[in-house]
């Protein structure tokens, strides 16, 4: 008897959870906030702690200087929205970057900003497909980011565009016709990079005189990969690799590879901050959209802002955040939505995303229906502790 | 040939490092009967510490040198006295599984404490670089390989000379028979650990010097090579540990250079399979035969 009524009790709690889960699931309705506007819920994943901390940092931040800029300047609203943004801490894990789509959605959120890591975004892109979301990853690189999903765009370049960039730019420059390739051989991002790479290296005729590989289990000790680097004659060695790793190399490689470029892609975003001696860098070249030092009014204003602000110096995560809050509301503008007319949200802003163009600070933007945006790469140069535009011409 | 020179000699300062690490692991082993997994990351802590008191509060090298063995010694001593000595009667297996908590625990605490992020290791050693014919060999190396050396010259005869090193040979050979004879197994256990655990400083020291970026995750990885390059050359034998470290490192970065940087541990787990077939007690390891 006692057996059958402790059945009876749990299957009534499982029911009652079951209730519970099922009546908060994502809220339809448009919350508004104590001055009449209604609330435009932007979330954003990704790690804010972590090894890659510094990356979801930069995007939280760059997208908040853009939220707070806005809402700044449309007291009354802009379209009559009040924009409200919240990151969410997904370590760089994509297990956690889907807890943390959930945890967004039940808040009641509109847009999303896909997650900060490639692998996270993937995993966010997959989730919201369903919920019908626009996904616009600041920084999600891979293909697979947001190749499944038509309801996904991003702001920067894929890595094969990078990796393609990347050749184009050392071929149009003339820097270098020997390349050595130094890249993880189990990661997402160094692979793709890698790859189209090499495919654009023999398109334009630049040979690659060397490769070397690491994985994440032997990623303390490079002195095999840089001798054999050293010796290869090569005049550049390329670097699609992340900024922990690129600290590890250039610091082991001192005085190695004298009379060799290095020339990595938006990986090396924040090697500063994890490089012992600043110096080290001095000379490392940077495939990037986004240059602080640029003169043009725009980007000079939002290093202002985000200088007095987090009081250090954006990097191009930091302008990909800030691109995507301004991309959202230019195709809210292009859609006809505002407060009073928020019929079919998802589908009409999703269909005005590959209509519009947007000039940010990583430069000015279009967007093809696969998801990938269209713009011109600069490279900047690592001297004395700065990132400085490069002027490939001297 | 200066390829074949210069992956021995990278060979070399990756393989002392392991060795240094590979004496404590040895150490204890061979006088506990215990594996202690956290010793890796008994290496991470003493690297961290070298970092706070050289770069942080600005000591002198010399300073910061001692307060890295000093608190990785009385680390040693309070994880054997707070998590091992309960178990001392306990299976074999519930020390092991208390090593690994052990560890897990150090690694976050530390991220806890220092985040996530790499911290570099200030320069503390300016030692010279050799230059031999063409082949440069880092003053660190040397220094590392020569300190290996003395380490375990010292080891063994303190050992085999001193009172304390026979009491830990009879707690090793017998614990309720050394105690009958008037040794204190708790106090030759926790010198022992002082011992093993000041070994992991010193490896860190080294180890901070020649890679520069510590995280909480540094001690894992070299934490396992060490363990094997222990079991390689028989685990609780002082020179098999040094000659299994050296070893270990020089086949790993001479498969890194000859065949591929991506197979290289393949290679070297291999190897020590191969050695464990052959020779199970491994290099320079005493035949045991199992009591049943």
């Amino acid at each position: 008897m006692k057996k059958i009524v402790s059945l009876l009790l749990s299957a009534a709690m499982l029911l009652g959870c079951m209730v519970l889960l099922g009546s908060c699931g994502a809220k339809e309705e448009w919350p508004v906030d104590e001055n009449g506007l209604t609330e435009l819920f932007i979330g954003g994943i990704g790690p804010l702690t972590g090894d890659y901390a510094n990356y979801g940092v930069s995007v939280r931040n760059g997208a908040q200087i853009a939220v707070d800029e806005i809402n700044a300047a449309n007291p009354e609203g802009i379209l009559g929205f009040k924009l409200v943004y919240e990151a969410q801490d997904s370590k760089g894990d994509p297990d956690s970057a889907t807890s943390a789509y959930g945890k967004l959605m039940d808040e009641g959120m509109k847009v999303s900003l896909g997650a900060t890591l490639s692998g996270e975004t993937a995993a966010v892109t997959a989730a919201a497909k369903e919920d019908g979301l626009l996904v616009l990853t600041p920084s999600g690189s891979a293909v697979s980011a947001i190749a499944d999903s038509d309801k996904a765009f991003r702001i920067c370049f894929s890595d094969p565009a990078q990796g393609k960039a990347s050749a184009d730019y050392i071929a149009e420059y003339g820097l270098a016709t020997k390349v050595a390739v130094f890249y993880g051989s189990d990661n997402d991002y160094c692979v793709g990079l890698y790859n189209t790479f090499k495919d654009e290296c023999a398109v334009k005729g630049i040979e690659i005189v060397m490769v070397q590989a690491f994985t994440t289990s032997t990623n303390t000790d490079f002195s095999t990969q840089i001798d054999a680097i050293a010796a290869s004659g090569a005049e550049l060695v390329f670097l699609p690799i992340y900024a922990a790793e690129a600290s590890s190399f250039l610091t082991q490689s001192k005085g190695k590879l004298d009379g060799m470029k290095l020339f990595g892609c938006d990986g090396l975003d924040g090697l500063l901050t994890k490089i012992d001696d600043p110096a080290t860098a001095n000379g490392v070249l940077m495939l990037t959209p986004f240059a602080a030092d640029a003169s043009d009014a725009k980007t000079q204003n939002f290093v202002k802002l985000y200088k007095e602000k987090y009081n250090t110096t954006p990097d191009q995560f930091a302008a990909d955040g800030y691109d995507a809050i301004y991309t959202i509301v230019e195709a809210m503008k292009q859609a006809g939505l505002n407060s009073k007319d928020v019929e079919d949200f998802n589908a009409r802003i999703i269909a005005a995303m590959t209509k519009i163009t947007v000039n940010g600070v990583t430069g000015s933007m279009t967007w093809t229906p696969d998801g990938e945006p269209t713009k011109v790469p600069m490279a900047m140069e690592y001297k004395d502790g700065a990132a400085v535009l490069f002027d490939p011409t001297k | 040939m200066i390829q074949f020179v210069q992956a021995l000699i990278s060979g070399l300062t990756l393989g002392s490092i392991y060795a240094l690490i590979a004496l404590g692991y040895t150490m204890v082993y061979g006088i506990a009967k215990m594996l202690n997994f956290a010793h890796g990351d008994i290496i991470m802590i003493g690297a961290y510490s070298v970092i706070v008191t050289a770069a942080t509060v600005g000591m002198p090298p010399v300073f910061a040198v001692l307060i890295s063995i000093l608190v990785c010694a009385v680390l040693g001593v309070t994880i054997e006295f707070l998590a091992y000595r309960p178990l001392r009667q306990s299976p074999p297996l519930t020390v092991l599984i208390t090593a690994i908590g052990v560890s897990y625990l150090l690694q976050n605490v530390a991220l806890l404490i220092f985040g996530s992020e790499q911290m570099s290791t200030p320069m503390m050693f300016d030692i010279p670089d050799l230059t031999i014919g063409g082949i440069t060999v880092d003053g660190i190396t040397l220094l590392t390989l020569g300190v290996t050396a003395v380490i375990m010259i010292a080891l063994t005869l303190f050992i085999n000379k001193t009172k304390v090193g026979k009491a830990m040979r009879a707690v090793s050979e017998d614990k309720e028979a050394a105690e009958l004879m008037g040794i204190s197994v708790n106090k030759t256990i926790t010198i022992t650990f002082a011992i093993g655990s000041a070994l992991a400083a010193v490896a860190s020291i080294f180890f901070g010097a020649t890679y520069v970026y510590i995280k909480p995750t540094t001690g894992s990885m070299p934490g396992i090579k060490a363990f094997t390059a222990a079991v390689f050359g028989g685990i609780g034998s002082i020179p098999g540990a040094m000659l299994g470290g050296i070893l270990l490192g020089v086949i790993e970065k001479l498969s890194m250079t000859y065949i591929s940087t991506l197979w290289s541990d393949a290679i070297v787990f291999g190897v020590l399979v191969l050695v464990l077939v052959v020779k199970p007690s491994g290099l320079l390891g005493k035949a045991q035969r199992e009591k049943v």
